[in-house]
């Protein structure tokens, strides 16, 4: 086998050549194709200057040689291969390292602010050039997880949960830059671990050590909730910890066996957790009910829902990132294993814009970027930390962010060439 | 000519008959021609006769015919030819044969009427045909016969001729003939052979009869054993490596006739004749008689077992899962080796005491260190409180054991516990020497979170509590005194010891987790004390030197004992006092043992700086034996000062073991 059929397509229309097959040598890789897609486009437009590309055969990027992809996945020669084409995705560049005073835990970024919490008890709102905004001193231990809710005008809605076994709903103005404690929330009996608001920024959920989860308004009022205290608690010395009006929560699920790691909502009806009893349980907030249980087999540290594609990604301390669609009712089908991670994944995040693409941080320092169609290994690899990764995000105007135990937030720059991401 | 053409022709004859000598040349024939009565040389006379020799045409017929004619025939020309002049009367006749001493050999030629003296072949000759011999001398009658038609297959066939036609067809005679028969046959004129019947019995089965039993006695006969052949070395001449040398001989001398490879030294004879008589032959008869007499013979059931059969069958580790298997984790911080870890009942801490005088509190998922705990000496042993309502941990440092508060939980646990922890102390009966003594923690101790001490008068080496969290026993160990075990009431501050009687020194103490019964190790043994009854139920015996730890199943019928001599030995409590199973996986000196509260798992830690995770199903059926693989050796301590792993201990829910070691580090595999 030395030459091949070959037919290639793209769905991007400035990069469109003649659908004709060409014959190409089996053995030619990825440059050798971008460069004849190069040639056929300059032959075709004059002023084309050059693009690199990437080739998908059958929906898998190609990384060897295009005989050996072709013999591993088991595609006929026979008739002619169809290539799809797109431009290469090029590497993350390395924006700002912002340096914090302790492990950092948790990062949540929007367009303009990062907000990141810290083990030394405190969450931070960094410029996204990395300047410090904001300090929110509140909680009496480490917080855990933040997560930004709403911003109206210059006013914010945030969001930071702590080992302390309170979230805090904070409202900050960025004019003033002041920033005031509006609730506490007290109702968990072990450190809140995860935090995540609904699509419409009105209600929040947060799931514990203490295995329940709980949603909670994310509205912001004049009175507190009216609590239940213990009747022998010394109340006094309550009250000075107060900070905030208290809030107890609007609903309780529980349902699993050990600590939940990872909640989010996957649209404003459905909250998705990931829990230490190896299963990631879906539930429906009106009712209160769990809709579906995807069961593992090893603890489960984070998980994402994508909207683009519907999937949901997973990290577990087995070191493999997993992709689940929540939608199959009797759980347990994994769709896709991303395995390169040599440690725990603590950290998996969707691209907002690419329904194929995610980032995921791990115990071995790594933070690596991955493409679904290429699922045998990483685009690239992140290797920034010199320490556990505990946290990565991903904003919308494709910035990627990633924490840990090095006391540095890094993040970067991610080229969006993807127009036809959305297509 | 003429003359030479005779000569020519008698010449031929005479070679076919006498093998004569050819004769010599034309020219010596002429010069002797004429001297006819030489008579010296015998040769010459027959060489002239034949020379003379005179074809006479007259043939076969009788010559008296000729008796009165002077010639007695024609030669080839045709001329007569004349008799020779006969002068010789009977005088000279017989004075010829008196005197002529060939005349025994001259003789009469009637076809030329002269006498011809016959040389010494023909003399030779004539005798040969009348003994009725082969006329030539060279000719040999016995000559090897060449077989013409031989066994042998030739390569070239003796005749060529194809096959007859005759033998491709069938004979029309014999089909003439066997059509006769079969006419005849079916006219009934040739009857067929009679089959002839043995209505007599003349032929019947000698065996037919016989008792079966007989055949049964002897089923399991044995042949005796053959003699084996003689050989080389029995030869009367044997070839000379099977002779003996001297060294041979002298080692031969010195066996016991038992271990003698031979029994006899090989000998060399130059011929039979020599070879005495075998002096040991009645004995060595008696000997084999003895052997076939003496020598039970039995028929050796060989069983063809595979060696691979004899494996017990093992599940695979792969089907075992899950279990702990990469290292994940590693919790560093301290500076000094890490004697002792205990995961809190949540599984979210990991609590550590250190020869560095710290103890520390991890994050289990993190590894982040919490807090940190100065206690002041060199922390031998750390134990969390099992009971998930109260937080609190158990220190031993030096004489001391504390009761840390560490506030990492939820404010109704930790007020259960310093509500556990407040009580107050009762009043002792009496303030002996030997008892512990509780006091509150002061000051900075108390603001590090330490709330009790309990004094002891000697150092201790363990703390351990009881499952429902109210009880803690310690351990000091010493040889002369039976005060080296203290069991304490944390919640009415009182202490005791519950032994009379020093039974050994204990290395270590542990609470049933379900039953009043209380485990005590000692060097060489466990003992079960019934808290209850307050008496001793059973006491196991390791087979082991020196026990290093012990732990108890969740189900409270197993023990695993590690001891100092690298074993690893399971108890089954209901089964024996003996080991079930003695594990020797580690290269040196078991440290610690663990089992999982929920998996079937349990690990050991040696000071080869390896952790063994086993797989240790127990089945309710009290029939099952309980299960145990082996199913992986984790590494990853670096062994410092001869020692390696110092403590292990699983998470309380997942499948994960904790390791502290020599190298002041902990590590988390998962």
């Amino acid at each position: 086998m030395s030459q091949l059929q070959a037919r290639f397509f793209t769905e991007d229309k400035r990069y469109e050549v003649d659908d004709v097959p060409f014959s190409i040598p089996a053995a030619s890789e990825v440059q050798d194709l971008s460069n004849i897609i190069n040639k056929l486009l300059e032959a075709k437009h004059a002023s084309h200057t050059k693009v690199e590309f990437d080739f998908l055969v059958k929906g898998q990027f190609l990384r060897t040689s295009l005989s050996c992809h072709i013999e591993a996945e088991g595609i006929s020669v026979e008739d002619v291969v169809e290539i799809e084409y797109v431009e290469r995705i090029t590497a993350p560049e390395p924006q700002e390292c912002i340096t914090h005073d302790d492990w950092i835990s948790s990062v949540h970024a929007d367009a303009e602010w990062i907000l990141t919490g810290c083990y030394d008890k405190t969450a931070k709102i960094w410029s996204v050039e990395g300047k410090p905004v904001m300090t929110m001193a509140g909680h009496s231990d480490v917080v855990k997880d933040v997560a930004w809710v709403k911003r109206d005008g210059l006013t914010s809605l945030l969001l930071t949960a702590s080992l302390d076994q309170t979230v805090l709903l904070w409202e900050w103005n960025s004019e003033r830059n002041k920033v005031k404690a509006r609730h506490c929330c007290r109702g968990h009996t072990g450190s809140v671990d995860t935090i995540s608001t609904d699509p419409t920024g009105s209600k929040f959920c947060s799931g514990s050590w203490d295995k329940m989860l709980k949603i909670w308004s994310a509205v912001p009022t004049d009175e507190a909730d009216e609590v239940e205290e213990p009747a022998d608690r010394p109340r006094k010395k309550q009250k000075t910890q107060q900070l905030g009006l208290t809030r107890t929560p609007l609903m309780t699920l529980s349902g699993h066996n050990e600590a939940v790691s990872s909640v989010l909502w996957c649209n404003s009806e459905e909250v998705c957790s990931a829990s230490w009893d190896h299963t990631i349980r879906v539930w429906d907030v009106e009712t209160g009910a769990m809709k579906t249980t995807l069961t593992g087999s090893k603890v489960f540290n984070c998980v994402s829902y994508s909207p683009l594609c519907r999937w949901l990604a997973s990290g577990s301390t087995d070191r493999h990132i997993r992709l689940w669609d929540p939608r199959t009712k009797d759980g347990a089908l994994v769709l896709l294993s991303l395995t390169s991670h040599t440690g725990w994944v603590t950290a998996v995040k969707w691209s907002p814009s690419n329904e194929h693409q995610l980032v995921s941080g791990s115990l071995d320092n790594l933070v690596k970027l991955w493409d679904t169609r290429s699922c045998k290994a990483p685009l690239y690899d992140l290797a920034a930390h010199e320490d556990k990764v505990f946290c990565v995000d991903w904003t919308e105007n494709e910035l990627i962010l990633s924490g840990g135990a090095d006391n540095r937030l890094y993040t970067y720059r991610y080229s969006s060439c993807q127009t036809d991401a959305g297509a | 000519n003429k003359d030479e053409d005779d000569e020519d022709l008698s010449d031929s004859e005479d070679s076919i008959y006498s093998g004569l000598e050819d004769s010599g040349s034309d020219s010596e024939e002429d010069e002797e021609e004429g001297s006819d009565d030489d008579g010296g040389d015998v040769d010459d006379n027959a060489e002239d006769q034949s020379l003379e020799d005179i074809r006479n045409t007259v043939g076969n017929i009788p010559m008296e015919w000729y008796k009165d004619f002077p010639h007695i025939g024609y030669d080839l020309d045709g001329k007569k030819i004349y008799k020779p002049i006969r002068n010789k009367d009977e005088l000279d006749e017989f004075l010829d044969k008196m005197e002529n001493p060939d005349y025994w050999r001259t003789v009469h030629d009637k076809m030329t009427a002269s006498d011809i003296v016959l040389s010494d072949e023909q003399v030779d000759l004539v005798n040969r045909l009348q003994r009725g011999q082969f006329g030539d001398v060279n000719f040999n009658e016995y000559e090897p016969t060449v077989e013409f038609f031989s066994k042998d297959v030739m390569i070239h066939p003796v005749t060529n001729r194809p096959a007859h036609k005759r033998s491709f067809i069938p004979s029309l005679t014999e089909k003439e003939k066997v059509s006769k028969l079969v006419h005849a046959i079916k006219m009934g004129w040739i009857k067929p052979r009679r089959v002839e019947d043995d209505s007599k019995g003349r032929y019947y089965d000698l065996w037919a009869s016989e008792d079966s039993s007989i055949s049964a006695k002897h089923k399991m006969h044995l042949p005796a054993p053959k003699i084996p052949l003689p050989g080389h070395e029995e030869s009367y001449n044997p070839p000379p490596e099977y002779l003996f040398t001297e060294e041979e001989q002298s080692l031969w001398d010195q066996q016991d006739p038992i271990d003698r490879k031979l029994t006899f030294i090989p000998k060399k004879f130059d011929s039979l004749r020599q070879v005495p008589a075998f002096s040991r032959f009645i004995h060595e008869r008696f000997e084999r008689c003895l052997d076939l007499y003496l020598c039970p013979r039995q028929r050796k059931m060989r069983v063809n077992v595979n060696a691979e059969d004899l494996i017990p069958k093992l599940p695979k580790p792969k089907d075992l899962q899950p279990f702990p298997t990469t290292q994940s984790l590693v919790y560093r911080g301290h500076s000094g080796l890490v004697r002792s870890i205990s995961v809190s009942p949540s599984g979210q801490w990991l609590a550590s005491g250190s020869d560095d005088g710290s103890v520390r509190l991890w994050e289990v998922c993190t590894s982040r260190c919490m807090k940190t705990i100065q206690v002041g000496g060199s922390v031998k042993s750390i134990a969390w409180n099992p009971n998930s309502s109260v937080c609190l941990l158990a220190v031993a440092v030096n004489s001391e054991v504390l009761i840390l508060s560490p506030a990492l939980a939820d404010r109704q646990v930790v007020s259960s516990s310093e509500r556990l922890l407040a009580a107050p102390q009762e009043e002792g009966p009496s303030e002996e020497s030997d008892t512990a003594v509780w006091s509150e923690a002061e000051g900075e101790e108390l603001n590090q979170g330490i709330r009790l001490k309990i004094q002891h008068p000697k150092p201790v080496h363990q703390v351990t509590w009881h499952a429902k969290g109210n009880y803690l026993a310690s351990v000091m160990p010493d040889h002369s005194s039976h005060l080296q075990v203290f069991v304490h009431q944390v919640s009415r501050r009182r202490s005791q010891n519950p032994f009379r009687k020093s039974k050994g020194l204990v290395q270590c103490v542990s609470f049933h987790p379900i039953r009043p019964y209380f485990f005590v190790a000692t060097q060489r043994s466990v003992r079960i004390y019934n808290l209850v009854k307050q008496e001793m139920t059973k006491k196991l015996q390791a087979n082991s030197k020196w026990i290093s730890s012990i732990a108890i199943h969740s189900g409270g019928d197993h023990v695993i004992c590690g001891s100092y001599d690298c074993r690893l030995s399971w108890f089954d409590l209901d089964l024996s006092t003996k080991p079930y199973k003695m594990l020797r996986h580690h290269k040196k000196a078991v440290r610690s043992v663990a089992y999982h509260k929920g998996y079937p798992l349990f690990a050991s830690a040696s000071d080869d700086g390896s952790v063994i995770v086993c797989h240790g199903t127990v089945y309710n059926d009290l029939l099952q034996n309980p299960l145990i693989v082996p199913v992986k050796v984790l590494r990853g301590h670096a062994i410092t000062h001869n020692l390696g792993v110092l403590d292990v201990t699983f998470h309380p829910t997942q499948p994960w073991v904790f390791s502290s070691g020599a190298d002041a580090t902990i590590r988390l595999f998962t």
